[in-house]
């Protein structure tokens, strides 16, 4: 079975293009996965939004936050993602420094390159895309091919090195 | 003895082969064709036959000996090669089925283009034409099929064979098979033409076989074209099987529906049989384009009555074929032999195939399918030149990451569209209207992002349409179906007909 990662449509393996909405579905064959579930840690530290009814999906309201979570650390990070943000460790040597650095959250010991991954906000959609890490970036547990992009959805788990992180979003609406 | 085919390609191995490899190939093949191991398997059958046949020339000396001296004359000159490339060439086994896509090209060789003097198709063509009274409607459609009836007769060699056949609920025959000799007098009897009654397609046909059966040679370009503006009742059947039948002998029937009234299941499945092309046209004014175009391809013709036989090993299950060059359209895969039509010197004809793997497959390689395609080359007047391919694939613990060729791929986006427009008007059919709303809206966001702009329009507003009325407009539901085809003609062909 082949998970269509724009519509969720079970496809028959094989195809390499998804029967109810017609995009491409990606080579791999293990590339979506049909079931997850979330770990207790990850549902302990959500903030206590409404954020939850949204799970899974990859729609992102202009106005909207990512709230990312890091397994052991105490506060959420908050982003408002323009066009792009740069995700790494800063390091005196480097030449380019990331938008965000993850240092703080012991980046060197768990293998965050420098630049590590950066997310990209379309009109409605953020996609991930690993730039070319050391130790790689996993998304829901499936490590990314360096500079191909995909599609980040809601309670999503994103792996930096052997850094946890996981991915809500937050639109503003629910904030009222 | 007629050299209609080549045994030693038919049974896989070389000329100077002895007996006994012979024997040892017939029993290979044989295993994996047989009727017994193959229900329901037209493609196995066909080539079972095939295989026997070769077999039994083979195995007898003095029989071999002859058709060696014949054989090595006939070697050399033109022929068609036939090039088989797979989605993947490994798979992953895994415990459920799989799809795997076959793209088959059949294109002339080399030996076409360096020898233009080769190049001389006959014609031997039958235009059926509805007279019926709907003719009348569309700012006078009668008259464009007469303008395009005429310059017919000016493109048409001399030496070309013409008929023309009127029908409303009779049918009858306006210029009787014969060479295209004096063409004014020719046009002048086209001319007179006038359109009342009703339609009854099984009478044309009837007339038009009459007439093409007069000058019937393996040797000519033998096509009919049918064009109709209007249903027909009651005569499907037995339409449809006096066309296969002459597609048996040799003829190729295209089929064009005008306007928007005409059943396009029943004229798909009319040229589909017979190897020719269904063609949609919309409005009057584009008749003489497309009769033009189409009588000018078959000016072109290297090889005739090409036709593709799949015998897929027992355990895989072809699932569709798909003509994707020239002129896109479905195949249906119950005919052991499927036709083709004709190829053209500078085109392709490009088929894709859709089989289902088994499931829990042995590791390492294994067959899955004889392909084999045959004709007739015109020019140098060899009958059933045919050209096997045996695919095989390697089945692997891993899981296997490389690309599609880009063909295939470029190929199937565009035709998952049709699927989809398909796939609406079924759930339509079976009364699922919101299904069918959201498939037809599904399929309108795609050809937006795909910059098909107008197509993409009309599919939304189809979909609207099916939304507040539950039905498809006859003209949307044959725009859709056809336009969503003819997006696989034009990227395609372009790059294919250098």
């Amino acid at each position: 079975m082949k998970i269509c990662p724009y519509c969720a449509y079970s496809n028959r393996e094989g195809f390499l293009f998804c029967e109810d909405c017609g995009r491409r579905l990606s080579g791999d064959a293990n590339a979506t996965m049909p079931t997850r579930t979330l770990l207790p840690s990850a549902t302990k530290d959500l903030p206590k939004t409404n954020s939850n009814t949204t799970w899974g999906t990859s729609h992102f309201d202009p106005n909207a936050t990512i709230i990312m979570v890091i397994r052991d650390a105490d506060e959420p990070l908050h982003l408002k993602p323009e066009t792009r943000v740069l995700f790494g460790r800063v390091d005196n040597s480097g030449i380019q420094k990331p938008d965000i650095d993850l240092t703080p959250f012991g980046a060197l010991e768990k293998g965050v390159s420098r630049i590590h991954c950066a997310i990209y906000r379309d009109d409605l959609t953020l996609t991930i895309v690993d730039m070319g890490s050391a130790n790689g970036t996993h998304l829901n547990g499936q490590r990314l091919t360096p500079e191909v992009p995909r599609v980040l959805r809601d309670g999503d788990e994103i792996q930096l090195g052997k850094l946890v992180t996981y991915l809500y979003f937050k639109s503003t609406s629910a904030n009222i | 003895m007629l050299l209609d085919f080549d045994p030693y390609g038919e049974l896989g191995i070389a000329t100077s082969a002895s007996q006994d490899d012979v024997k040892a190939a017939y029993r290979r093949a044989a295993r994996r064709l047989h009727p017994d191991t193959n229900r329901d398997n037209p493609g196995a059958a066909a080539q079972f036959q095939e295989i026997t046949a070769a077999y039994n020339l083979l195995i007898d000396e003095s029989k071999r000996r002859t058709f060696d001296s014949e054989f090595a004359q006939m070697k050399q000159g033109a022929f068609f090669n036939f090039r088989v490339t797979t989605s993947k060439r490994a798979l992953m086994r895994l415990n459920e089925p799989q799809v795997i896509y076959m793209l088959a090209d059949i294109l002339p060789n080399t030996y076409a283009a360096e020898h233009p003097e080769k190049r001389t198709s006959r014609l031997n063509l039958t235009l059926v034409l509805d007279r019926s009274n709907s003719m009348n409607g569309d700012g006078a459609r009668i008259e464009k099929v007469k303008v395009a009836a005429h310059q017919i007769i000016d493109q048409l060699n001399q030496d070309d064979i013409l008929s023309v056949v009127a029908f409303n609920d009779r049918a009858e025959v306006i210029i009787p098979a014969g060479l295209v000799k004096e063409k004014n007098s020719l046009k002048a009897r086209v001319s007179m033409m006038n359109a009342s009654g009703g339609t009854e397609i099984y009478e044309g046909l009837a007339t038009g076989v009459e007439q093409i059966r007069k000058f019937i040679a393996p040797r000519l370009v033998n096509h009919m074209i049918i064009l109709t503006d209007g249903h027909t009742y009651g005569d499907h059947e037995r339409t449809v099987n006096l066309a296969r039948t002459v597609a048996s002998e040799g003829v190729t029937i295209s089929t064009m529906g005008l306007g928007q009234e005409w059943n396009d299941k029943f004229l798909d499945e009319l040229a589909t049989s017979t190897g020719g092309t269904c063609l949609y046209i919309s409005s009057a004014s584009a008749v003489v384009r497309f009769l033009n175009d189409h009588v000018r391809g078959l000016t072109n013709v290297f090889a005739e009555r090409i036709s593709i036989s799949v015998a897929p090993d027992p355990d895989i299950k072809l699932e569709s074929a798909f003509k994707l060059a020239p002129n896109p359209q479905p195949l249906t895969i119950d005919q052991g032999n499927i036709p083709l039509g004709s190829l053209q010197f500078n085109r392709i004809i490009s088929v894709l195939f859709q089989f289902e793997m088994p499931p829990d497959m042995e590791i390492g390689f294994r067959s899955a399918a004889r392909l084999s395609a045959s004709g007739d080359i015109l020019g140098d007047k060899i009958r059933r030149h045919k050209v096997v391919n045996d695919m095989s694939l390697e089945i692997t613990e891993n899981n296997v990451t490389d690309e599609p060729p880009t063909a295939i791929l470029e190929a199937l986006g565009k035709l998952t569209l049709y699927r989809m427009q398909e796939h609406a008007q079924l759930a339509l059919e079976k009364g699922d209207v919101p299904e069918a709303t959201r498939r037809l809206e599904n399929l309108a966001t795609r050809l937006f992002e795909l910059g098909e702009t107008d197509l993409a329009q009309q599919t939304q507003a189809e979909a609207q349409q099916v939304a507040f009325t539950s039905t498809l407009s006859d003209k949307g539901r044959k725009a859709l179906k056809y336009h969503t085809r003819l997006l696989l003609s034009a990227p395609y062909q372009e790059k294919n007909s250098e």
